[in-house]
């Protein structure tokens, strides 16, 4: 119950008060202003669902998806895509000897070669990738394993990793600073692909394989850089190669200044820990060559390994990728049917919510509150 | 006090038991759901436009984030009833905020002081640029959010609840129906307000909360009887007199208790009948 006394405003500005009825005789300074924010007069929309704004929203997010998803499944159709599993891990396949007879202190590579057919030509540009399976490049103790300062070229990190590096910090015969520290880099990837076209005329061709460019910008021009110094060598003098490593740091690529040191774009890659324990990671680009439109004509081919990554001691699998592009990426079959299943499913739910609606519309109409 | 049964939901808990508690959870549990695997299955095998695979650790955190902000502010909409100028300013300007917020930490300024604290650098550049991210997103926001929308379209078709039955009258006879029918002449000012732009100007947040009869009360446009009126009606009376006026509006009866006392103009004490004399009314009114 409220009892409260009205200030009658008249027109000629007199306030008469209604003191007398004992009501509570407030001063004028607590009653809130009114203004439209303290007297909740804020204009507002207000929107609420009827069965005029929800159902076209069914039908138009439907009508939207419905294409969106046949566009993405077309495109994905035609991006052609083939992959060579080299794992050799079957008696008979062609990297079995490599696979069986891996030892860590070889100098000379084991190689072996895999042929295979392309049945359709690749036109545009073709992406090689490498790819691995059962590889938990996301296990938390693993991604944390880095350093970053010290992948950044700082000189003292360099001398000093970083703790999270552990066990793979310092070397433990030399007793020196491991650079680059940590597990990711200790485990980096170290198989060496080529490809050869079997022409029919009986020729042999290398296709030409450019290894830079793989790499996110980012990454190779703030993320990684190499500590300051002419000769490589020299920066790393006083540090140690990563155990697992045949090379040291500076020996990735010494044909290439650009391409050497912490900024190759191979151990950049491979730094970008992946999500998934199936992975493919970018190797190289076959560029499309301007004289004739097929990147790769179909025909047969050769892939010679340098089977130099062990992965069959946690059943791991390896494999070569070769990918066309389009404008959404490469083949992902499952955004265009997900959309179109999206889209359907909302079709189709629009057009029950309109018959449950038309039908219960009647029943709904005479539940009017009575005026 | 116009619709006094509104505030039955509040006092018997029907708005929040331990049902819809659990059927919160519930929806929570889903969005979780689809929030992590729709990602997962569209960037394990997508790469971006220049080849570089997209199934990386960093891709794939941004691209879950950004679809949980704006599931989360599609969802606040939804639930939104009255949207002011503060709802927009705080709905848009989280989802403003957040971006701003990854852009400045996945920037090269931050990271060049921390190297190992903001290893994210590029990230969110790198990411939001491909159009299969955004494709992703939404989808992940139109799995999460459809089922929600033709719940509640079903719920308010089928089985509205009375506040919600009670907008929607609104909306169709807006402020026809917040006076009752005994007045006459009611003051046209605030009803020609309420019927403004499709939606209340009370912004009704405390819902009963409607325009009210103050200021139909204190202007006093509707208390000036005709002095014949006034003495018939004062003889009949005492000097203060007490009018009752049911307002009857759907089958809920509030009564408005008015005490109103008279006095003449300028003068003091007893009231003399004059023809044509204006007489100042000032009230004193509770809800019962």
């Amino acid at each position: 119950m409220m009892a409260s006394s009205y200030n009658a405003k008249e027109e000629d500005g007199r306030n008469s008060n209604s003191s007398t009825h004992g009501g509570a005789a407030v001063a004028k300074s607590k009653k809130p202003d009114n203004t439209a924010f303290k007297q909740q007069r804020l204009p507002a929309w207000q929107p609420i669902l009827t069965a005029g704004n929800v159902l076209p929203a069914f039908f138009v997010i439907g009508l939207i998806f419905i294409p969106i998803g046949i566009g993405l499944y077309v495109t994905s159709n035609n991006i052609r895509e083939i992959e060579i599993d080299y794992t050799g891990s079957e008696s008979g396949s062609p990297c079995n000897d490599c696979s069986t007879n891996f030892t860590w202190n070889t100098t000379t590579p084991c190689i072996c070669t895999v042929n295979f057919t392309l049945n359709q030509p690749f036109e545009g540009n073709v992406y090689m990738y490498y790819g691995l399976s059962n590889f938990y490049q996301n296990h938390r103790r693993y991604v944390k394993s880095r350093d970053d300062s010290q992948l950044n070229g700082n000189i003292k990190s360099l001398k000093e990793p970083s703790k999270e590096c552990e066990p793979y910090r310092t070397d433990p015969v030399t007793k020196k600073p491991i650079a680059p520290c940590g597990a990711i880099a200790n485990s980096l990837f170290n198989d060496t692909l080529e490809l050869f076209h079997n022409e029919p005329n009986g020729r042999t061709t290398a296709v030409p394989l450019a290894k830079r460019g793989i790499a996110w910008y980012t990454d190779r021009t703030v993320k990684f850089r190499n500590p300051v110094g002419d000769n490589l060598s020299e920066v790393f003098k006083d540090t140690e190669k990563p155990m697992n490593w045949m090379k040291p740091v500076y020996e990735l690529d010494p044909s290439d200044p650009e391409n050497n040191g912490f900024i190759n774009e191979d151990f950049i890659v491979w730094m970008r820990t992946a999500a998934l324990p199936t992975f493919r990671k970018l190797y190289r680009i076959i560029h499309k060559n301007s004289s004739s439109t097929l990147t790769l004509p179909s025909g047969s081919y050769t892939l010679k390994v340098a089977y130099n990554y062990p992965v069959s001691s946690f059943d791991g699998r390896k494999r070569m990728i070769l990918s066309t592009i389009s404008w959404m990426g490469g083949k992902n079959p499952f955004l265009g049917i997900a959309y179109i299943t999206v889209g359907s499913i909302c079709f189709f739910l629009g057009v029950v919510l309109l018959i449950i609606h038309h039908k219960y519309d009647s029943r709904n109409n005479s539940a009017d509150i009575p005026n | 006090m116009e619709y006094p049964k509104l505030y039955e939901p509040g006092q018997l808990n029907l708005l929040f038991n331990k049902k819809e508690f659990f059927i919160c959870i519930a929806q929570g549990i889903y969005t979780s759901v689809v929030l992590f695997f729709v990602p997962y299955a569209v960037l394990s095998n997508a790469t971006q436009i220049n080849g570089v695979p997209l199934a990386d650790y960093q891709t794939f955190a941004v691209t879950t984030a950004t679809a949980l902000v704006i599931v989360v502010s599609v969802q606040i909409a939804l639930d939104t009833g009255f949207w002011t100028i503060f709802n927009h300013m705080f709905v848009w300007g989280s989802v403003g905020s957040y971006f701003t917020i990854m852009f400045a930490l996945h920037s090269q300024t931050l990271f060049r002081i921390f190297p190992n604290q903001f290893h994210f650098v590029g990230s969110a550049q790198n990411t939001l640029l491909q159009p299969v991210v955004w494709l992703t997103i939404a989808l992940a926001t139109a799995i999460c959010v459809v089922p929600v929308l033709a719940f509640r379209f079903l719920k308010l078709d089928l089985k509205p609840q009375l506040s919600d039955t009670v907008r929607k009258q609104k909306r169709r006879k807006p402020g026809g129906r917040s006076m009752g029918g005994a007045w006459r002449g009611t003051g046209s000012v605030s009803e020609g307000r309420l019927g403004a732009r499709g939606g209340s100007r009370r912004s009704g947040y405390a819902f009963s909360h409607q325009e009210g009869f103050g200021e139909l009360i204190t202007s006093g446009k509707n208390m000036r009887l005709s002095s014949l009126a006034l003495a018939n009606f004062a003889s009949k009376h005492s000097s203060t007199s007490t009018l009752v006026c049911n307002l009857a509006t759907n089958d809920y009866f509030s009564v408005f208790v008015y005490d109103c006392r008279a006095s003449p103009w300028g003068a003091g004490g007893t009231s003399r009948k004059q023809p044509g004399a204006e007489l100042r009314w000032t009230c004193e009114g509770e809800w019962r």
